[in-house]
């Protein structure tokens, strides 16, 4: 069991220390039902800190704001950032110390063990209660979730409205941290890959039918992007609007800038961003789901990178963020790789 | 700023125009909003068709140009050179391949044309955005490195120190001279193998421009064309050879026998030895895997009669760093495994021989003094066996190649045998004989006609030992009849294979190799003696099996090569390298990683390109998630609009 105090006590004792400049972590929600990430800078404020089935983002991206802030200061503060991560955050910062954003000394982890559990998801619960608006939710004693609505209290099982992604974690505990909380419990995965097992069985007819309809949906908003803790490029390369001007850069340059895709959110554009995006995730994604869970318009953007995760680990043995220390998947390469599919 | 570009589409005779409705092609061309001048001409790469192109180039006020013809690395240059003579930039010319990949794998003319005018049209495209550039000049270190010093490399070393240039010639083993200086006398002139050699071996001690490095072995290599660093182990041999006087008294005091790798364990030597009589240099080494111990305690018996103190037990390994300018490979070959000729009684019966242990035999330097005797008993064999083909030309067992020298040395083997012993008969089981080569045939003929040995054309089923003597079965397949022979010795010809760690030395160099392990040659017709990397070149057994003229001559082709490079005072380089955009570059360190020439690294945050390093081969450019690394000239950009028209927009 993660003790929430022992938590709250180290976050104090590092700040206290002026070990980091701030702690990363979560808070109770104000009346929805996820938690709230709060940025902690006064030890006396740490008892907000809280870990429950709620805590479902990943705090991760708030470190690569402050790197991207940082670099615009005078003066930064170079003092690590205190974050609060589950196993598959801690995985991001795997991901960027591997691809040099960040430095391992960057971060202090307070790393925290899922156990048994995971995070829930939203719309599941919303199923549970048949459209009727949560007025309150609290986390109770044996891992139920008693939620209140116009109707009364409910109790939901956690376990019954965990996160897919949760149901299909490899590892549920950090693989990098500072300071770990909970146990590093042992958990069978059945069907690691189980939520994209429904379109590889389809005809691709039929899966090209499924994502025209999903990705006829996008009004590129780009929250998937934003949210994203992998998208920290100055430029993103599936976006022709924004490109980093300064004052190198040339007409020329300017001219010679390509338009691989168009603003519109026409279908062919819509395909050409989400693939190009997929496409720069391989190897990279360590499945948090907060691009699925940004989408104001449900597009199931998890299955994408699912299927490029399971082709990493199918063809180049190779699992996201579990080690800083080896190549990146695009970066690898070995002489055992397979080829067959070059032809 | 728009480009006025000219197009010229060949004929390549009916190559293209056979295919191709080239006048069509031209004037389709002719349409593109940046197109000036598009023609066609029956041969564009001909003294009139180059003239052709200068001539436009200056008429129409062209600044850049595309060449419709076969594939660039054929007449690139050629046209490159004719566009710079017109005046123009020598990068505003390229070539649209439709040739090699279209009139020739089409038939229908109306599509073979319009895929033609793709072509064409994306390298319009390409050339519209190409930039002017300058090759990147560079200096030259001229002294050159041979690795091997066989036949081949003493051959290469010597003619490049001839002509006037350093060499560092480097050998594995405590002497060179390869297996050439194991060998007796050689087809097809028997002249004694190692009074040919000895003399060319002396050569290489007393040159002047070669530091001779034996017992040693490249560790370590960086650099590039006219400029490769390069780290040299060299083994610590326990003995000065400034202090030796070769007396041979350490030899005489020395407890330790093992087989002796000179006599191919024929015979015996000791821990501290000198593998043979002529060795260079002339000086003993002490094998320390098999010396009991350096400490006096455990023996130390060869440095207490050493009069002159040469026997130095505290010599370390040293690593020499040395800067080269040209390489040339020549680490040889060795014969196949004995452990998968086991069927043939190799490694069990003592009579059952290998070609380079009858060749011992048979020298007059060798363990019996040029008497054929059998290492069991020491009797003269009157009845030998020579087997060939063995591990070659056997896809399934053993190497499908034909190591192409052993039909050669067998015929040999049985006319030398017979020459020593007239009472004698020699067989010799075969495929068929390959005796291509001058004077080749000849000798093999003689073989029958004068020395009566007779030729089985079958393979051999089975061998054993039976009562002092060797039984070979076997078929004549051209009788059909079934053989058995009770020999006194069996002699196999082993099949040639690359020599051991050599695919570990080509991973060092960065040098490919074929599908049997030999190194691989640039082009297998018109540049035998180039590897793949620019720079180094290929002597010897070491590309591929064969017999001492044409190792000489290819060595001799490598040292010419080496010396083209060293005479230069300045290289140059393809300027079309990668460049970084440092505003999109998060120094991610991708590129690093998968850059196969090593051509990168990350200075400040930012990844930065050696531009004479880079081949400009685009790795980086498809690794970056960000698009800040691009090749000049074949930028995403460029590629963008190329696939734009190939696929006809
Ligand atoms: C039984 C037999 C009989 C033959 N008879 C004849 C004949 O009569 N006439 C004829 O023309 N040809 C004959 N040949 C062929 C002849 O031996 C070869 O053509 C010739 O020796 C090849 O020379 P080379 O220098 O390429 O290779 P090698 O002689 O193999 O020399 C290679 C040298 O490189 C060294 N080396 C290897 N790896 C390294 C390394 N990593 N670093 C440093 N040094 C290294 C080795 O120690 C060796 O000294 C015969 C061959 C055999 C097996
Ligand atoms: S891969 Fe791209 S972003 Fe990464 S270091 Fe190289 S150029 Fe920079
Ligand atoms: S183009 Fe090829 S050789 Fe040049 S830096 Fe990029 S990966 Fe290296």
């Amino acid at each position: 069991m993660v003790e929430m105090e022992q938590l709250q006590k180290e976050a104090k004792e590092i700040l206290k220390q002026g070990k980091v400049k701030f702690v990363i972590g979560y808070s109770k929600g104000s009346q929805n039902l996820t938690a709230t990430p709060v940025f902690i800078k006064k030890p006396e404020h740490t008892s907000r800190l809280i870990w429950d089935p709620t805590c479902v983002q990943n705090l991760v991206k708030f470190i690569v704001d402050d790197k991207q802030k940082q670099s615009r200061e005078k003066k930064p503060d170079e003092r690590p950032v205190g974050i609060v991560v589950k196993g598959c955050d801690s995985r991001a910062i795997n991901v960027l110390i591997q691809e040099k954003f960040i430095d391992r000394d960057d971060v202090y982890i307070l790393g925290l063990s899922c156990e048994e559990l995971g995070v829930v998801d939203e719309k599941k619960i919303a199923q549970k209660l048949e459209g009727k608006k949560i007025e309150k939710i609290e986390f109770a004693k044996k891992n139920n979730l008693i939620v209140s609505t116009k109707d009364g209290e409910k109790k939901i099982p956690v376990k019954d409205v965990l996160a897919d992604r949760c149901l299909e974690c490899k590892a549920h505990f950090p693989v990098i941290y500072d300071q770990l909380f909970g146990e590093e419990t042992e958990r069978e995965v059945k069907e690691p890959y189980k939520s994209i097992k429904k379109t590889e069985s389809q005809s691709p007819k039929k899966r090209w039918d499924f994502w025209k309809e999903q990705l006829e949906k996008c009004i590129r908003c780009y929250a998937c992007r934003s949210i994203c803790p992998m998208c920290y490029c100055d430029e993103c390369v599936a976006d022709s609007i924004n490109m980093a001007v300064t004052a190198e850069t040339t007409a020329e340059e300017k001219a010679q800038k390509i338009k691989w895709i168009e603003r519109s959110p026409a279908l062919s554009e819509n395909i050409g961003y989400h693939l190009i995006r997929a496409i720069h995730l391989a190897g990279r994604c360590i499945d948090c789901g907060e691009c699925e869970r940004a989408c104001p318009v449900d597009i199931p953007l998890r299955l994408l990178n699912k299927k490029l995760e399971k082709a990493a680990h199918e063809l180049f043995d190779y699992d996201v963020g579990f080690d800083h220390k080896k190549p990146s998947l695009i970066s690898s390469f070995k002489d055992e790789d397979p080829e067959d599919f070059i032809r | 700023m728009k480009k006025r570009i000219g197009v010229f589409v060949c004929h390549c005779g009916i190559n293209i125009a056979g295919t191709v409705d080239v006048d069509k092609a031209a004037k389709k061309l002719a349409e593109h909003q940046d197109v000036e001048h598009s023609v066609d001409y029956v041969y564009m790469c001909s003294d009139p068709g180059q003239n052709m192109i200068k001539e436009a180039i200056k008429e129409k006020k062209l600044d850049s140009i595309v060449v419709s013809c076969c594939s660039p690395t054929l007449h690139e240059s050629t046209f490159r050179k004719a566009a710079k003579e017109a005046g123009i930039n020598e990068f505003q010319c390229e070539i649209a391949n439709i040739r090699e990949q279209c009139s020739w794998v089409h038939k229908d003319k109306e599509k073979a044309t319009e895929k033609a005018e793709k072509i064409t049209k994306s390298a319009v495209e390409r050339v519209a955005k190409n930039e002017s550039l300058e090759p990147i000049g560079f200096p030259v270190t001229s002294r050159a490195l041979v690795i091997g010093g066989g036949i081949a490399g003493i051959q290469a070393a010597l003619d490049i120190a001839d002509s006037g240039y350093e060499v560092i010639l480097v050998e594995r083993e405590p002497s060179i001279g390869g297996h050439m200086i194991q060998l007796s006398e050689t087809f097809p002139t028997l002249d004694c193998s190692q009074c040919i050699l000895t003399p060319k071996m002396v050569e290489v001690s007393k040159h002047p421009n070669i530091k001779l490095m034996t017992y040693s072995e490249v560790q370590e290599i960086s650099g590039y064309v006219g400029n490769f660093n390069v780290k040299i182990l060299k083994k610590p041999t326990y003995v000065d050879p400034d202090a030796c006087t070769l007396c041979d008294d350490c030899t005489e005091a020395c407890p330790v026998v093992v087989p002796n790798e000179f006599d191919l364990g024929l015979t015996g030597r000791k821990a501290i030895y000198i593998p043979f009589p002529q060795a260079i240099p002339a000086t003993f080494t002490l094998d320390i895997k098999n010396c009991p111990g350096l400490l006096p305690i455990a023996c130390g018996k060869c440095a207490d009669v050493c009069e002159p103190d040469a026997i130095d037990y505290d010599m370390e390994p040293e690593v020499v760093e040395e800067k080269v300018g040209a390489i040339v490979v020549a680490t040889g070959f060795e014969q196949y495994d004995k452990e998968k000729m086991k069927e043939y009684g190799y490694g069990k019966y003592p009579d059952v021989l290998n070609g380079l242990q009858f060749e011992r035999l048979l020298s007059a330097s060798g363990p019996t003094q040029g008497k054929v005797l059998r290492p069991s008993d020491h009797k003269e064999p009157k009845e030998v066996v020579f087997i060939q083909c063995v591990g070659s030309r056997d896809p399934e067992l053993h190497c499908s190649y034909c190591s192409k020298i052993c039909c050669m040395y067998t015929a040999k083997h049985a006319m030398l045998y017979k020459h020593h012993v007239p009472d004698g008969q020699a067989y010799i089981f075969y495929i068929d004989i390959r005796s291509g080569g001058k004077n080749y045939e000849e000798f093999v003929q003689r073989t029958t006609e004068e020395d009566g040995v007779v030729y089985l054309r079958g393979k051999v089923s089975k061998i054993f030992e039976e009562n002092n003597k060797i039984t070979v079965w076997g078929v004549d397949t051209l009788t059909g009849k079934e053989i058995e022979i009770n020999a006194d010795m069996v002699v196999l010809a082993m099949a040639l294979t690359p020599s051991k760690n050599s695919q570990e030395l080509a991973k060092k160099l960065k040098l490919s190799t074929d599908k049997d392990g030999f190194l691989a040659e640039a082009h297998p017709k018109l540049r035998p003696v180039e590897s793949i990397t620019s720079g180094m070149f290929l002597a010897g057994a070491a590309q591929a099996p064969k017999d001492i003229p044409e190792v000489v001559a290819q060595a001799s082709g490598a040292a010419a090569k080496a010396i083209s490079i060293l005479s230069q005072e300045q290289l140059f380089h393809s300027p079309m390298v990668a460049e970084v955009n440092e505003t999109l570059c998060t120094g991610c360190g991708m590129c690093i990683d998968v850059c196969p020439y090593e051509a990168l690294s990350l200075e400040q945050g930012k990844a930065e390109v050696n531009r004479v390093l880079c081949e400009g081969c685009g790795t980086c450019s498809a690794t970056c998630l960000r698009a800040a690394v691009k090749v000049k000239n074949i930028t995403p950009g460029q590629i963008f609009e190329m696939i734009d028209a190939s696929v006809g927009g």
